[in-house]
């Protein structure tokens, strides 16, 4: 039961109902001259050159009074406090947890900023540094909300919620923050029979839904009993769909995702990620999120 | 090109006046008996002379000749790493490092390692790797040499026993011994521990499919921890070679063992 | 290698599905993921092909160049292998990280073409003992999203489909000395039979099972693979065990079968697909570095 598609590539080209890329004035390259008004206040990816106020980055200008900014199109992921992320733990020291976090620095996970079961845990000798690497060890994935930034731009983050912690069994999805639309609740039980975290800093945790009675993500025990078949199958779906509208440059959130994984249904999970099928489904979920806004 | 300054090189071009009254059809016969006598289509190792420690410098060593085939092991460490880059402290590193001298082959080797020697000594690290509990020695690394003094045909399956002989011998922890055999298929018909002719006389021979295989295995284990073939094989002469190489393996456990035991016997305090 | 990441519980996760026969993408235990393949990608070769494997892209570009046949074997052409793992396709390839894995990539290609059938030799022959064809095979790792062995070795056979070695005549002078002709007309071209030219398979053991073209993520749950070459008629010209760990006798035993029965399977695909695409020549739209 041996499969292999092998065909000739074809030129790509990234679908969108929305108006087509041309001209557009707020959109810049290093070296354009933004405005030539001295009566504007330079800010982040803009320099002053003869009196004019000209871009240093690629990307999209924003004025906020008279601040005038570029926000680089293609970055890593900046955070800002409150922003949900998913973050993989890289190094355990004393006292914190090292966490990249697709950031340009790597974050930071204080033990204070935990609630570890069984009260507060500090770090008072090797042995306790064995304790922390019990709970949460290099390698782990967590859920974490940004508590504050650093001056250097590093981020620390606290799971002092139900909801955060460490994740168990499931699918890490890494897009571009960019594709991922701010909402109010960045975690979401799909009616499809999964649940995913859509982290700000493009990291997306699929996960089954969990029972009644440990409803959170969060957490620090995580079950190693086998996910049964029909969830994988759901999981699996939603990773491929995500896949196909970051590829197509969709926005993503609870209603893009859903939509995307029921335009998929009449194909295998398998075949969403071929060129011809992608675009089919992702052009019958902008269609869908039309209609709905219209 | 990296060059050795130390060693007075050869002429750039020069041939060994061997080559000129080379006459490929007296190579190697696929029938009859071997050039040694051996057997055959039969599990006919041949017999090794083993000794531990004759390198005195080294943590553990090991001499092994098989016919005419005679290599020499050396182990030294555990001693901490060279490379602090490394992220994964937790275990200890492995390094392995095969060699022919310029006289082993009937061609004279350049002293400079090529990429023939890499890919041995590659093969040989992950033949050697599963069986030593590298976990037990972090931030430590461990370094195995084998030079071939002779190459009388399946170098590297000897170069597995004796490499994990002389780690035996330097007191690192192991799951097991490692032991090498070899086997050339040629048609239907197939060698065991084949010799430098019968490895290498394939090219001028007739039409008939060949194929060599090298198994590494740890006995007690019953694990294969180094496979590698080339030639043309099917799937059957394959899987058949593998288990016949695996036998050739239990031939040599016995003795293997015996010089183990002996060498520790050696080492021993006196009783009191 | 380029590595990643997993925790225990992804681990856990990757290793009940592989059990159940469906993997994180969807795919089955014997299932590639989407192939490409394009030949005659760039000019100044003989002989070139791309192909990209999920997001592993690799590019083969094959030279024919005039040499002197080896001493021992003075009736045959012979081919040279290069693998070049620049830090282009991951930063980890800086320095010797890249330096080492080129060499074990080549070395197992030397292995996978030492036999009598693979590539006809004597067809690369120009006057025994004189001259023969050098055929360079150069293999540049763009792109590195894990099981590289298969997806070079599909690129060779078909960089090797799209050869074009120039005809040559040998004249002979009055003193009996021997000189080189190139044929006048550029379409005068020699073809190489691929027909023999096997394909890689790399059989990658995770818990108790085995799974063809493994992921990063998967192949980090792995300890061993058995990577091994398969001709369409199915004769194994070369296999090896790759990883630090070892597996039992049982297990080979079946990896064997399955990379044999899936190699073979690879070559009518490849070969239709090749023809396809020579047939369509002109009219089809190159793609080339754009996709």
């Amino acid at each position: 039961s041996m499969a292999v598609d092998m065909r000739l590539p074809t030129v790509k080209k990234t679908m969108t109902l929305s108006a087509p890329a041309v001209y557009r004035k707020d959109l810049v390259v290093p070296g354009d001259v933004i405005t030539s008004d001295t009566g504007f206040m330079r800010g982040h990816g803009t320099y002053v050159d003869d009196d004019k106020l000209t871009a240093s980055v690629a990307g999209k200008v924003q004025r906020v009074d008279k601040l005038i900014c570029v926000r680089p199109l293609k970055t890593r992921f900046n955070g800002e406090v409150g922003d949900v992320v998913v973050g993989r733990i890289t190094e355990v020291q004393q006292k914190r947890w090292k966490v990249d976090t697709n950031s340009r620095l790597d974050s930071v996970l204080l033990l204070s900023s935990v609630n570890l079961p069984g009260g507060e845990l500090r770090r008072r000798s090797a042995e306790d540094e064995l304790t922390m690497r019990k709970y949460i060890q290099e390698g782990d994935l967590i859920s974490a909300e940004v508590q504050s930034v650093f001056s250097d731009g590093a981020l620390s983050l606290h799971t002092r919620s139900l909801k955060y912690g460490k994740l168990g069994q499931g699918v890490l999805v890494q897009i571009s923050p960019s594709l991922i639309k701010r909402q109010k609740t960045h975690f979401h039980n799909l009616p499809c029979g999964a649940s995913i975290i859509l982290g700000n800093n493009g990291f997306v945790w699929l996960y089954p839904t969990l029972g009644q009675q440990d409803e959170e993500a969060g957490g620090f025990y995580t079950s190693l009993e086998p996910v049964s078949l029909p969830d994988r199958e759901v999981i699996s779906r939603l990773r491929n769909c995500l896949l196909a509208l970051a590829a197509q440059k969709v926005l993503l959130y609870d209603t893009s995702v859903l939509y995307c994984y029921e335009s998929s249904l009449q194909h295998q999970v398998k075949d969403i990620l071929k060129p011809e099928v992608m675009e089919e489904i992702v052009m019958l979920t902008q269609q869908k999120l039309l209609a709905q806004e219209g | 090109m990296p060059t050795d300054t130390k060693r007075v090189r050869g002429p750039d071009v020069s041939q060994s006046p061997v080559l000129l009254g080379y006459k490929p059809a007296a190579v190697l016969a696929s029938r009859g008996p071997r050039e040694d006598g051996r057997q055959r289509d039969q599990v006919d190792v041949r017999p090794v002379f083993v000794r531990c420690g004759l390198v005195s410098q080294a943590k553990g060593s090991a001499y092994i000749e098989a016919g005419n085939t005679k290599l020499i092991s050396c182990v030294y460490g555990p001693r901490e790493t060279d490379r602090k880059d490394e992220t994964d402290m937790k275990s200890g590193r492995l390094t392995t490092d095969v060699r022919f001298a310029p006289f082993s082959c009937p061609e004279r080797v350049p002293w400079i390692q090529g990429s023939q020697d890499k890919d041995l000594s590659l093969m040989l690290h992950e033949s050697l790797q599963p069986a030593v509990c590298l976990q037990r020695y972090p931030r430590s690394q461990i370094d195995v040499s084998v030079m071939v003094l002779e190459n009388s045909g399946s170098a590297l399956a000897h170069a597995v026993t004796c490499a994990s002989l002389a780690l035996a011998d330097a007191g690192i922890e192991m799951y097991d011994l490692v032991l090498g055999c070899s086997l050339q298929q040629v048609g239907s018909s197939y060698v065991v521990d084949p010799s430098y002719l019968e490895e290498n006389g394939w090219r001028c021979n007739s039409s008939e499919s060949r194929g060599g295989l090298t198994v590494a295995f740890l006995p007690s284990l019953n694990q294969i921890s180094g496979l590698q073939s080339d030639g043309e094989m099917s799937e059957e002469t394959l899987t058949a070679g593998v288990r016949t190489c695996i036998e050739g393996c239990y031939k040599l456990y016995p003795v293997i063992q015996k010089v183990l035991t002996k060498a520790v016997r050696r080492a021993a305090p006196p009783s009191t | 290698m380029a590595t990643v990441q997993v925790s225990e519980a992804e681990k856990v996760y990757i290793l009940h599905g592989i059990r159940d026969d469906l993997r994180v993408d969807g795919r089955g235990c014997e299932d590639y993921r989407h192939m490409e393949i394009e030949t005659d990608v760039v000019s100044n070769t003989d002989g070139s092909a791309k192909v990209t494997l999920g997001h592993t892209a690799v590019l083969v570009g094959v030279k024919a160049e005039i040499g002197k046949p080896r001493p021992m074997i003075p009736n045959e052409g012979y081919l040279e292998f290069f693998v070049d793992c620049s830090a282009n396709a991951t930063p980890e390839f800086e320095g010797r990280g890249g330096e080492e894995l080129g060499t074990n990539l080549s070395n197992v290609l030397y292995k996978v073409f030492s036999n009598k059938h693979s590539l006809d030799l004597h067809s690369l022959s120009i006057s025994p003992g004189e001259h023969c064809w050098v055929l360079y095979v150069d293999v540049l790792l763009l792109q590195c999203d894990g099981n590289l062995y298969d997806a070079i070795s599909i690129a060779i056979k078909a960089a090797l489909f799209n050869t074009k070695i120039p005809r040559v005549n040998i004249t002979s002078d009055d003193e009996g000395g021997k000189e080189i002709e190139l044929s006048d007309d550029p379409y005068d071209c020699m073809r190489v039979n691929v027909e023999n030219v096997p394909c890689i398979v790399t059989l990658c053991k995770v818990g108790h099972r085995h799974v063809v073209d493994a992921t990063l993520q998967e192949k980090a749950c792995s300890v061993a693979s058995l990577i091994i070459a398969v001709t369409h008629n199915g004769t194994i010209t070369c296999s090896r065990k790759v990883g630090g760990g070892s597996l039992d006798p049982e297990s080979i035993f079946e990896m064997t079968e399955t990379g044999k029965r899936v190699g073979k399977a690879l070559h009518a695909p490849l070969m239709k697909l090749l023809q396809q695409e020579e047939s369509l020549s002109k009219k089809r739209v190159r793609v080339g570095f754009l996709c």
